[in-house]
């Protein structure tokens, strides 16, 4: 296979981007709003100011986990569409350890981190049962467990863990300051959220590359008959990626209660989990672009903050361009391969 | 008449086909031969208008184009019949036979179709769906549909592929017929040198992409051979290993095995194979053979009698346990089921010998590039090494201990030199004290590589023959369903 040269890719990720502008443009026109200084504002919402950037940070932290985390399942070519009900699970047990407290220290914080990470795996382990065992595919019972999970989330507010005297959709009861993750001097993100996404970039890094377990997981991707063939235990591999990506969904989940809203909330994950299938399909699943991708559609989630309050209109338009965006890299790519197809045919 | 005159066809730096030029007549049978990869395939897409041509011209009923499309070669009459016939199972035979045509009644169909089948002695009931059909008679389907389109010209890509000797010498009269009273040009492309030297009237050879000769009867068989495998003709494939005697314990022992596949189910299988000893399965596809391979290695279940492995009694037929105690199974479809695609050399010896994980760089100079003569740098790809470096990746990834060897057709895609190379390892294993099972849909190389064959026919053992009886007559009347003993009775 011929790959590209790096001018070339850079070309190609231009017309990616020039495709997206358009789009942008054609999607902002009919909503009323002037598309350029749409999308000005939505950066300068976004990179303004230092607590802008801390915002965009805390909004990094939760999307990159969720999308390394997705690398493994993807690797052994699954679908890990659960990944946003695993972030809940992980918000879920979080909140559960630390219910006995009334206030504690990293001790504690450590606990919550680790239930937050169980619960996730636990959560993703259900799907690659029922994908391996049960022939379920992962991706209808992972939006299944995504239901049941936002419906255990309601119940546990308006029920169980309800506030008391009231149950409202703005959750359980604040945990005390002392159980947050310290934050990094004004900013809203924190140094634990930072050191563990870099840390679970890094070893996603080495599990994939440098492992023979990301060998084997690689093969059993590429092809299952093969790796039952070579006595790989693909099922058992199979499951292990999942659990792993459901631990790193998890973590999210506890970082958004610890270290963002501080108690459990219905809308708790902030649909991190489907944006992350978004990055990862846009990094077609390469490592290396994951970060930077996250870190751009993180500055459109902040920036689209500013949308409603400088231009009146709508956030949800970051969104419709962040989908945008797939969508030109998608197109892109197609294009792509047909150009290199009639290169090699004729 | 056709004119082929300069055709090239370059894909990147591989000339496919290179600078090609023959005249076609009709009322002539022609026989394309040459190894897989020597261009004849591009040669006819090209003819078929499938393939547009880098450079050249065909001429075509006095006129000169520079390609065809599948519309233009339609029009000028020139049809091809594809190794796996290109049909719908699903779908009546009458609807098949109506593809492409223009519209018609049912009844008109069903006429026309009744009259060149009782011109051509076939017989079809349209209304039965093609799945019903044998492979031999969906090809002669597809023939009569090519016929019925105002097909003159009608090539042919490996039709004996899958089918029994009776079919093929039918099919064979009927090419004749079409040739000497219809006028019509038959190309028949094979790889197979007894049919082109039974069929045709003249034959040609390609050889890395180009016409090395065109042959005319009367034919000398060994110019014929060194001409389409050049130097690689003059190997030698090494004799069947003794099988030592007195008999050592068996190797492997069935008892009442039943095996169960996916489609269908095999009972009370009783078979015993001795160490050293090389089996084939012969019979038509989907008879069961592939099912005995699947079984035997735990791929498929076995839900009732036992395995004796080596004296070892086996009540299930676990893959990993079995895989321990020395069965090896290697399958056809090496890139979908047997190498992961885009893994490298490298690595496939890294997943296959973790022992050797940290000499792996002398490991493999040792196994694959000495013993297996592999050259390919370590990095490639798996999906980029040709059939034979396939192959030979996939024997050196057997390990030295595996005492039980099951293999479906070994030799799949290879050219001459590849294919010796293969047996003669496999040989080479037996003689020292493995066993093979291997099934492969040339009874050529079933009849030559067996000591014992074991004839398939309506998914259950019809019978299994000693290599002193096994002739290609015996085998072809087994597969067909006919006994040994109705057999034996026609050869009294």
């Amino acid at each position: 296979m011929k790959r590209d040269s790096f001018l070339e890719q850079i070309g190609w990720l231009g017309a990616a981007l020039g495709l997206a502008l358009l789009l942008t443009v054609l999607v902002a026109l009919p909503a009323g709003a002037p598309p350029f200084e749409t999308i000005y504002v939505l950066f300068k919402g976004g990179l303004s100011s230092i607590s802008k950037i801390g915002r965009v940070f805390s909004v990094w932290v939760p999307l990159t986990l969720c999308a390394v985390g997705l690398l493994l399942p993807f690797t052994a070519r699954l679908w890990n569409i659960g990944v946003e009900g695993q972030v809940i699970m992980g918000a879920i047990f979080c909140t559960a350890a630390l219910r006995p407290y009334d206030e504690g220290g990293m001790m504690q914080i450590a606990i919550a981190i680790g239930a937050g990470m169980l619960g996730g795996a636990l959560w993703a382990l259900l799907a690659g049962l029922l994908r391996v065992f049960g022939r379920v595919h992962e991706i209808f019972s992972g939006l299944g467990l995504n239901f049941v999970a936002l419906g255990v989330t309601l119940w546990l507010i308006f029920g169980p863990w309800k506030r008391a005297g009231v149950a409202s959709m703005s959750g359980t009861q604040p945990i005390d300051i002392s159980l947050w993750l310290p934050k990094i001097g004004k900013l809203s993100v924190s140094w634990i959220g930072l050191a563990l996404t870099i840390t679970a970039i890094i070893a996603v890094y080495f599990l994939l590359h440098r492992t023979k377990w990301g060998l084997k997981l690689r093969a059993v991707g590429e092809n299952p008959k093969a790796a039952t063939l070579f006595a790989l235990g693909p099922r058992r591999r199979l499951l292990q990626a999942f659990m792993i990506c459901g631990a790193c969904a998890g973590l999210a989940g506890a970082t958004q209660v610890l270290g963002v809203y501080h108690r459990l909330l219905p809308a708790i994950s902030s649909n991190y989990g489907y944006t992350a299938l978004l990055v990862g399909m846009m990094a077609s699943y390469r490592l290396g672009l994951v970060p930077f991708i996250c870190l751009f559609f993180a500055i459109l989630n902040v920036g689209s903050i500013q949308l409603p309050l400088q231009m009146g209109l709508d956030s949800s338009l970051s969104g419709v361009i962040q989908g945008v965006m797939v969508l030109s890299v998608f197109i892109i790519q197609g294009v792509r391969m047909w150009v290199r197809e009639r290169e090699e045919v004729d | 008449m056709i004119v082929l005159k300069d055709i090239h066809k370059h894909y990147g730096r591989v000339r496919a086909n290179d600078g090609i030029s023959l005249t076609l007549e009709p009322g002539h049978i022609y026989a394309l031969v040459g190894e897989n990869g020597a261009g004849k395939s591009t040669l006819m897409r090209v003819l078929a208008g499938h393939t547009r041509p880098t450079s050249g011209q065909i001429g075509i009923n006095d006129k000169t184009i520079s390609h065809l499309t599948p519309k233009l070669a339609r029009k000028y009459g020139v049809g091809m019949l594809y190794q796996d016939p290109l049909d719908f199972p699903a779908m009546p035979i009458w609807e098949n036979f109506q593809l492409g045509a223009p519209k018609r009644t049912k009844r008109e169909v069903i006429d026309i179709l009744g009259e060149l089948s009782y011109r051509l002695d076939a017989c079809f009931l349209p209304d039965e769906t093609v799945s019903s059909l044998t492979v031999g008679e969906r090809q002669l389907l597809e023939l009569l549909r090519l016929l019925d389109l105002g097909a003159t010209t009608l090539i042919l890509d490996e039709p004996t592929t899958g089918i029994t000797p009776e079919q093929k010498q039918d099919l064979f009269n009927l090419l004749m017929k079409l040739a000497r009273e219809e006028n019509h040009t038959i190309i028949l492309v094979t790889h197979k040198l007894s049919e082109a030297l039974e069929m045709a009237d003249s034959i040609l050879i390609m050889r890395q992409g180009a016409l090395v000769s065109t042959l005319t009867p009367p034919y000398d068989e060994n110019e014929l051979v060194s001409l389409m495998f050049g130097e690689a003709a003059k190997g030698v494939v090494s004799e069947l290993p003794e099988i030592p005697s007195p008999a050592p314990p068996p190797r492997l022992r069935m008892n009442d095995a039943l095996f169960a596949g996916p489609k269908y189910s095999m009972g009370s299988l009783n078979f015993t194979a001795r160490p050293g000893e090389c089996i084939g399965l012969a019979g038509l596809d989907g008879s069961g053979q592939e099912l005995f391979l699947r079984g035997l290695c735990g791929l498929d279940r076995m839900p009732g009698g036992t395995l004796e492995l080596n004296g070892k009694t086996f009540r299930s037929n676990d893959f990993n346990v079995l895989r321990r105690a020395g069965v090896h199974f290697v399958p056809a479809d090496r890139l979908g089921m047997a190498l992961f695609p885009a893994l490298s050399l490298m690595e496939h010896i890294t997943l296959t010998f973790p022992d050797h994980n940290d000499d792996l760089g002398e490991f493999y100079k040792s196994q694959c590039v000495e013993r297996f003569n592999l050259r390919a740098d370590p990095d490639t790809q798996a999906d980029e090494l040709s059939g034979g470096n396939q192959q030979r990746l996939l024997l050196s990834l057997i390990p030295d201990n595996a005492s039980l060897l099951l293999m479906e057709y070994p030799t799949r895609g290879l050219d001459a030199g590849s294919s010796r190379q293969v047996w003669n390892h496999l040989k080479d294993r037996c003689a020292k004290g493995a066993s093979l099972i291997f099934f492969s849909p040339d009874l050529d190389d079933v009849l030559e590589h067996s000591h014992r064959i074991i004839v398939f026919y309506d998914r259950a053992i019809a019978a299994v023959v000693d290599r002193k009886d096994a002739t290609m007559d015996v085998i072809g009347a087994l597969m067909a369903g006919k006994t040994l003993a109705e057999i034996k009775e026609g050869q009294q």
